[in-house]
């Protein structure tokens, strides 16, 4: 049985998994350094290099010994390590490390593109997902629409033209003082608000898949400024409502043009509630099947990362040693 | 025997491999290629001395200070091998590798390692040579702030510190070593308590620049 060990380091988390071929997750360890972020309202990323130096034995060799496995001598096929896009001075920890193990072991690695692996992510949940599958990717980092007709086909439908979707989350947090990561505040303060409250413009209302978010969040600023009454809960309500919006008219619009039978959402930002309740009641009125991922697989994580290497190993895909850290890699250019 | 020393302190990379007392070393790369060129050039020196990686008994490992992505590279790299081989896993710096090198090729007195901090700092370190040891701490300062030091306390001059910055420490003599030799660091680390953890050393505090506006409402 093809038995991959996943490594994932590209942004502030620190992560290692161990995956079978039929998808049984057998150890998923991810530790985070996003406390010694929290004060400078977004990923420092020195902080988050220095802190993957720290933490990738330990993950590494706890993931190991949940799934039971002997780091001398592991009943492993291959390694799969997170290549890019990310933050370079933490990609080439995890990339250095998944090197010098394949190279000790004598097994063969691949080099894994990051988005590739939240591709992933709900084929390890939710295996009777049917194709054509459309993914909303949503993160602190991306923002894509994604079409799937099977593991490893993908072509992206859309993507955010400027900040990503938890990046606007995080600077609208900010601006109103709620800290960091803006995600989850903002998501609880909004079940308390009235969106109605609040006019703010909706974005991107052309036919195309490209999502925007940078002019709502200024539209936040201009409409808030100096605005000390307006109740918080009515701004971050107005806030989601409208970003979630554009996000299920996008996610609408391409459900409908592929002929898709399954739709999932994967990123950080699928934990949302509002998004989960939208993409739930989108999925029934078009008849298509949704995947809503565990909390756990929304995050960065290595099972991810494992079943995509899974999936790239089996298709002749190894990586050579001396590959390098891709920080940019666009997901088109994965073959 | 069979010890591995990983250097990627400097935008060099090298390796030492010692097979029961005999020293091979190798420079891989001069120009920041640590993730493309540490692993492949290990499996080669290890191929080519007919040792299998689970041979390696113990990993050296150069922790700085230096330049940070190298360290990065050649700590992880170390630490991926240690976990994989069940290798004892050793750490010197590179200022006392730089040290130790030039004692060995019979410099004498006092010595001051410099490596390049870049930003327009140096690491720097003074030893006495014979026979070696530290005369102070790891520090992280400009050259022109250590050059009134060296004006009044005279001493040779090692690494690459000293030579970009070769006008600013016009009164002293340098040796010519740019890059902490591996096989040095095998010498050094003789004797040397096995680790569980090494981090870098890295002398300065992280950048912390987030990563858009500081702007808030609040303010």
């Amino acid at each position: 049985m093809e038995r991959v060990l996943g490594i994932e380091t590209s942004c502030d988390e620190t992560a290692a998994a161990v995956v079978t071929a039929d998808r049984a997750t057998l150890s998923s360890v991810v530790e985070s350094s996003i406390d010694q972020h929290r004060d400078f309202g977004g990923v420092v990323p020195e902080l988050a290099g220095r802190a993957h130096v720290a933490t990738i034995r330990p993950v590494v060799e706890r993931a190991l010994d949940e799934a039971g496995l002997d780091p001398r001598h592991p009943e492993l096929t291959g390694i799969a390590v997170t290549a890019g896009p990310g933050l370079v001075g933490s990609l080439l920890v995890g990339l250095s490390f998944a090197k010098a193990l394949a190279f000790a072991w004598d097994l063969p690695y691949v080099g894994v593109n990051h988005l590739e692996g939240h591709l992933f992510a709900p084929l390890l949940e939710a295996p009777e997902l049917e194709w054509p599958l459309v993914t909303l990717l949503v993160s602190g980092g991306h923002s894509m629409i994604v079409v799937q007709r099977g593991p490893g086909d993908h072509e992206v439908l859309g993507e955010t033209l400027d900040d990503a979707a938890g990046e606007a989350y995080d600077k609208v947090a900010r601006w109103l003082g709620l800290g960091y990561p803006g995600g989850p505040v903002i998501d609880r303060l909004a079940r308390e608000g009235s969106p109605a409250s609040l006019a703010l413009p909706r974005g991107m209302l052309g036919e195309g898949l490209d999502l925007s978010f940078s002019g709502l969040k200024t539209a936040v600023v201009r409409a808030t400024e100096g605005r000390d009454d307006l109740p918080l809960a009515d701004v971050a309500a107005a806030f989601q409502a409208t970003l979630v919006e554009q996000l299920l008219r996008k996610l609408r619009a391409a459900l409908a043009r592929h002929d898709a039978r399954s739709v999932a959402l994967a990123g950080g930002v699928a934990a949302n509630s509002a998004l989960r309740e939208g993409v739930t009641a989108l999925a029934t009125e078009l008849g298509v099947t949704a995947h809503l991922p565990a909390l756990a697989m929304c995050t960065d994580n290595a099972a991810m990362i494992a079943a995509a290497g899974l999936y790239r190993l089996a298709h002749g895909g190894a990586s050579p040693l001396d590959l390098s850290a891709r920080p940019n890699w666009d997901l088109r250019e994965v073959a | 025997m069979i010890v591995l020393a990983i250097e990627t302190a400097t935008p060099a990379c090298a390796l030492a491999l010692e097979v029961d007392g005999s020293v091979t070393e190798e420079v891989l790369d001069l120009e920041r290629h640590h993730t493309e060129a540490l692993v492949p050039g290990v499996a080669r020196l290890l191929g080519a001395a007919g040792v299998a990686p689970g041979a390696i008994e113990r990993v050296v490992v150069d922790r700085g200070p230096g330049l940070y992505t190298g360290l990065r590279v050649g700590i992880a790299t170390a630490l991926g091998l240690a976990l994989a081989t069940g290798a004892d896993l050793v750490a010197v710096t590179s200022l006392e590798v730089l040290a130790a090198a030039a004692a060995r090729a019979g410099a004498r007195g006092e010595l001051v390692a410099l490596v390049d901090g870049r930003r327009g700092e140096v690491f720097a370190q003074r030893f006495s040579l014979e026979p070696l040891a530290a005369l102070d701490a790891p520090r992280v300062l400009r050259p022109e702030a250590l050059a009134p030091e060296l004006a009044a306390r005279p001493a040779l001059l090692g690494g690459d510190g000293a030579l970009r910055y070769r006008e600013a420490f016009a009164g002293s003599e340098a040796i010519d070593l740019a890059v902490p030799p591996p096989s040095a660091a095998l010498e050094l680390s003789r004797g040397r308590d096995a680790l569980e953890a090494v981090l870098p050393l890295y002398l300065r505090e992280a950048d912390a620049v987030a990563n858009f506006s500081t702007r808030t409402r609040a303010t």
